[in-house]
């Protein structure tokens, strides 16, 4: 409503004569294009969602090879070039209508194999930007191309195309002026369309991929099998090659649900989750579900502020999900949630408890690069300096004398003879303790130094949560039972999950609506501040629908006992108890890294050694 | 300020104050004693804002006068001072030292102005009674162990001390931390009823156990719904109370629990400790398993055995199992002053009432653990 400028006493009442009018106004049914305009804010939100799209549909026809080309963010052109099925004349007319799609053959949607459905993409796109679509199936003479430009249809034009469909999209949001105002740097927008293909691509190894924009190199991803192999060969591609070395395979599978994919070490963690990528039957999927699955799997691994690198792969009958949630597809809906989760995080932890026993080599890369540029750097003492220490020496020179009396223990390093056979495993024969805190020990092709407290920490942490699995946390009944309010919402999420708390020994009922009851806690806790508790737990039950924080309280109970159960640093080692600790290392679960997250050991292979020495 | 003091009797009235002030202060003049030489003698006062004792002594006053020292720092002089000497405070000229001196040790110790030392008695305290030092030792002796540590329940850090109304009255203290009570009552003292509930915070009760041991035969307490005081002989301790509301524990004490169980005190609490030797956890619970005459107590851990003990009991109920904190047992099992102790049981989930046989006046809830 526009204010007329002078104002003038008649002011007011034109103002209600307007708004009597606005408020007069006949019902009518939108135009198609302004529908069309109102669905694509919900699909097409940034360059990278037109991307996805686009990209979704050539996976759809069948390609063997898809090429992204952005340019100015792809605000300016994003082409989408794929050798698939291709489209008939006939077929193209209608593809770019609204609800139009050959994904739905019998209109089932409780079964969605493919990755697109809704047929709202391109009409989206075509109502608010300029998209062009050429296209030939395999066996029409020639291919034909049609134009929408800000919704408005263009007729179906002979073109020339090899077999396949080129979609240009030009000017995105031309016709939404608004939403340009939303977008960001043009970088910014390449980049979360490249990740947007690089999810893509993690999904789908057998598909070439080719990605180029203007401000970096062009990126090639080589078809691979469709195997194990092919899929981590992938990842390696897209996610960094150092991945693969710090990486377990992961594997589970339950009631018809089956799950493959990777898991980064604890170690080898990143201070954002962005390095988490899963996929649903395919298709690539950010689900708080997932996203909590792995959270509570690491829980104990990994200190609160780091996440870790992984790569799930959930396959399960079309019909236990509902991925028709939000048009962008990136949610879904378990009919199972709580399958979905116990499978995840069962086979992260069977995975990492074997795997974890390792640390990352991260660390002894580090150290390789950390140490080489240090050659030469004494050359430079220069005679005046040497001459001024030369007399202060003289003094500490007197010192001296009192640095050598023997201590009344006996202080040395133990020294072992290597055991041959010892040489063969995974963490080798201890041949040293060094300042009473570190391990060296070596292995057939290499050096590891093991925190000998951090290492037995974990190894007593391991012990105790073993028992609190097999004996249940015992619970104390409480004289007053506590009252909490929490809200409706989040005491019914609560109350829901009552047997699970239960068995933490945490045993609560409803009390009205909107406060729960606590009539018996974990025993382990002591005197502790329930209400804080039982809040904590709520709202992250909310987020994550799971009972982590009740979990980490008592597991931060178990760590700070076995901290005080553990051998300290400073503690002398015999050799045998060396070996012993070494050997239990090997088989205990998660030994690879302490319960703070930070590693027991590094290794250091023979070849690190030969690098830090400048022989390779 | 110049006089001269018994360095024994400068210690035990220093070691009575000293233990209030916090090892590390924010605010400087809280590490500090006030001192002040005056017609009675020496009077010697420290505070921590919530707590404040205060302490005469006989004192050779030459100059009267006043300052502050450091309290931990002058405690430790003159704990290290030859016994049977003679100790001399002077204020020094200048008036920001105080001279210490004793036999051939001179110390100078700086001072802060007594005018900012804080002053915590002031006000009116309208309850006035008095108690017997015992009585009043008990009352406190007993419920300590229940007062609860945890924080959030701010109502909970401190011992609920009451008037009963009835035939006859009866003053009550209450203490618990919500998996056990204490309740113990002593004839009410003249003056006690009208007295509002009050809430006698931890640190409060902790110097009253230490207090008492050098007080003559009686306590005198004067309290406002804010403050409580108790005058024992010449120390006075002010203290400011828990403003909050105790729980309604009346609620919690069972009333029909009908098994009676009667053990020796001495040889249960022996075989608790014993048996629990093998938890290693934290919060282990002991399994009490009756049956008629019979008490078999057991632990067991997976990590490293098990453990079962047998005793000879008054029972005659129906058998029961139920589990129980092996600590929270201990802890009122060493309450317990004669020989044989009650226990009144109803069912393994519920409050089971503990007593003392042969002493009335005190008696223990604890919630059982799930076994």
């Amino acid at each position: 409503m526009i204010f007329p400028a002078p104002f003038n006493p008649f002011f007011l009442l034109e103002f209600c004569a307007r708004l009597a009018q606005v408020f007069h106004m006949p019902v009518r049914q939108l135009s198609e294009a302004v529908i069309n305009r109102i669905a694509a804010g919900e699909v097409v939100e940034r360059p990278a969602s037109v991307v996805k799209e686009l990209v979704e549909n050539a996976l759809d026809a069948g390609a063997r090879r898809i090429e992204v080309v952005l340019s100015g963010g792809g605000q300016r052109l994003i082409r989408v070039t794929d050798d698939g099925a291709g489209m008939t004349p006939q077929d193209l007319q209608l593809a770019v209508d609204r609800h139009a799609t050959s994904k739905l053959p019998d209109d089932d949607l409780n079964s969605v194999s493919t990755l697109g459905f809704r047929g709202e993409a391109l009409p989206s796109i075509g109502a608010v930007a300029k998209l062009s679509i050429i296209t030939r199936t395999k066996d029409a003479a020639n291919a034909s191309e049609i134009v929408v430009d800000g919704g408005r249809k263009g007729a179906v034009r002979p073109a020339a195309l090899g077999a396949g469909t080129r979609i240009e999209v030009r000017d995105l949001f031309y016709a939404t002026p608004a939403r340009l105002k939303f977008m960001k740097s043009e970088r910014a927008e390449t980049a979360t369309a490249v990740e947007a293909v690089k999810r893509l691509a993690l999904a789908r190894p057998d598909v070439t991929f080719v990605i180029a924009a203007e401000d970096r190199p062009p990126i090639t991803y080589a078809a691979q099998s469709d195997s194990a192999e092919g899929r981590l060969a992938r990842m390696a591609d897209v996610l960094g090659a150092d991945l693969k070395e710090n990486a377990i395979a992961v594997e589970g599978e339950r009631e018809g649900v089956k799950l493959s994919g990777i898991a980064g070490l604890p170690t080898f963690s990143r201070a954002n989750s962005l390095s988490q990528y899963f996929f649903v039957n395919g298709r690539p999927v950010r689900d708080k579900v997932l996203l909590g699955a792995v959270r509570g799997a690491y829980a104990d691994l990994l200190h609160g502020d780091r996440h870790p690198v992984v790569a799930l792969f959930v396959t399960l009958d079309p019909r236990e999900v509902d991925v028709n949630v939000h048009p962008a597809k990136t949610e879904v809906r378990f009919r199972d949630s709580g399958l979905i989760r116990a499978l995840i995080v069962r086979s992260l932890q069977d995975a990492l408890g074997t795997g974890a026993r390792r640390a990352s080599t991260t660390g002894a890369t580090r150290l390789v690069s950390f140490a080489r540029p240090h050659r030469g750097a004494r050359g430079h003492v220069s005679w005046r300096g040497s001459a001024a220490s030369l007399r202060s020496g003289f003094a500490e020179a007197a010192q001296e004398a009192f640095a050598h009396f023997e201590p009344s223990a006996d202080a040395r390093p133990s020294f072992a003879l290597a055991a041959p056979d010892l040489l063969d495993k995974p963490l080798g024969a201890a041949r040293a303790q060094v300042h009473e805190t570190y391990i060296v020990a070596q292995t057939r092709d290499g050096l590891v130094i093991v925190d000998q407290h951090a290492a037995h920490e974990r190894l007593v942490y391991e012990k105790l949560k073993a028992a609190m699995e097999r004996d249940g946390v015992a619970r104390q009944i409480l004289l007053v039972p506590a009252v909490v309010e929490l809200g409706p919402d989040n005491a019914a999420a609560l109350v829901e999950r009552a047997a699970d708390l239960a068995k933490m020994g945490l045993v609560i009922e409803a009390f009205g609506s909107g406060a729960v009851l606590v009539r018996e806690q974990p025993a382990l806790l002591g005197d502790t501040d329930i209400e804080a508790l039982i809040r904590d737990l709520a709202e992250h039950m909310a987020e994550w629908d799971a009972a982590l924080p009740l979990e980490r309280r008592l597991l931060a109970v178990a760590s700070s006992m076995s901290c005080h159960g553990s051998v300290r640093a400073g503690r002398r080692l015999k050799p045998d108890e060396m070996n012993a600790l070494l050997r239990e290392m090997e088989t205990t679960d998660y030994a690879g890294q302490c319960n703070h997250g930070r590693p027991t050991y590094i290794e250091l292979k023979l070849s690190d050694i030969e690098k830090l020495f400048g022989r390779r | 300020m110049k006089v001269t003091v018994e360095r024994a009797e400068l210690l035990k009235s220093l070691s009575h104050v000293h233990r209030v002030v916090e090892r590390r202060n924010t605010i400087p003049i809280l590490a500090n004693v006030l001192i002040k030489a005056g017609k009675s003698g020496l009077e010697l006062k420290a505070t921590d804002l919530d707590l404040e004792v205060v302490e005469t002594l006989p004192a050779e006053v030459k100059t009267a006068g006043s300052t502050t020292v450091p309290a931990h720092m002058i405690y430790d002089i003159v704990r290290k001072l030859p016994e049977g000497s003679q100790v001399e405070l002077t204020s020094g000229s200048d008036r920001g030292t105080l001279a210490v001196k004793a036999g051939r040790s001179r110390f100078s110790l700086q001072t802060l102005p007594e005018s900012d030392f804080p002053d915590l008695a002031a006000g009116e305290l309208p309850h006035k009674f008095s108690v017997a030092t015992s009585d009043l030792k008990r009352l406190v002796d007993k419920t300590q162990f229940a007062i609860s540590t945890e924080e959030t329940r701010y109502y909970l850090n401190g011992i609920y001390l009451h008037a009963v109304e009835g035939k006859p009255a009866k003053l009550r203290a209450v203490a618990t931390d919500g998996h056990r009570l204490a309740q113990v009552e002593i004839a009410a003292p003249k003056g006690v009823t009208g007295m509002p509930g009050v809430i006698v915070p931890r640190k409060t009760v902790s110097e009253i156990q230490k207090l008492v041991e050098d007080a003559g035969e009686e306590v005198e307490i004067e309290l406002s719904p804010a403050k409580i005081r108790f005058s024992l002989g010449k120390v006075t301790l002010t203290s400011k109370l828990i403003d909050g509301t105790f729980p309604d524990y009346g609620r919690v004490i069972p009333a029909g629990n009908d098994k009676t169980l009667v053990v020796e005190k001495a040889d249960f609490a022996n075989a608790v400790d014993r048996v629990s030797t093998v938890s290693s956890e934290r919060g282990r619970a002991v399994k009490l398993s009756l049956a008629s005459g019979k008490l078999t107590l057991s632990v067991t851990n997976p990590d490293s055995g098990s453990a079962t003990e047998e005793l000879e009991v008054e029972y005659s109920s129906d058998p029961l199992d139920i589990g129980f904190n092996s600590r929270y047992l201990l802890d009122i099992a060493a309450q317990i002053e004669g020989e044989k102790a009650e226990l009144k049981l109803a069912d393994p989930g519920s409050p089971t009432l503990l007593q003392d046989q042969d002493a009335a006046g005190a008696l223990y809830v604890l919630m059982p653990m799930r076994v």
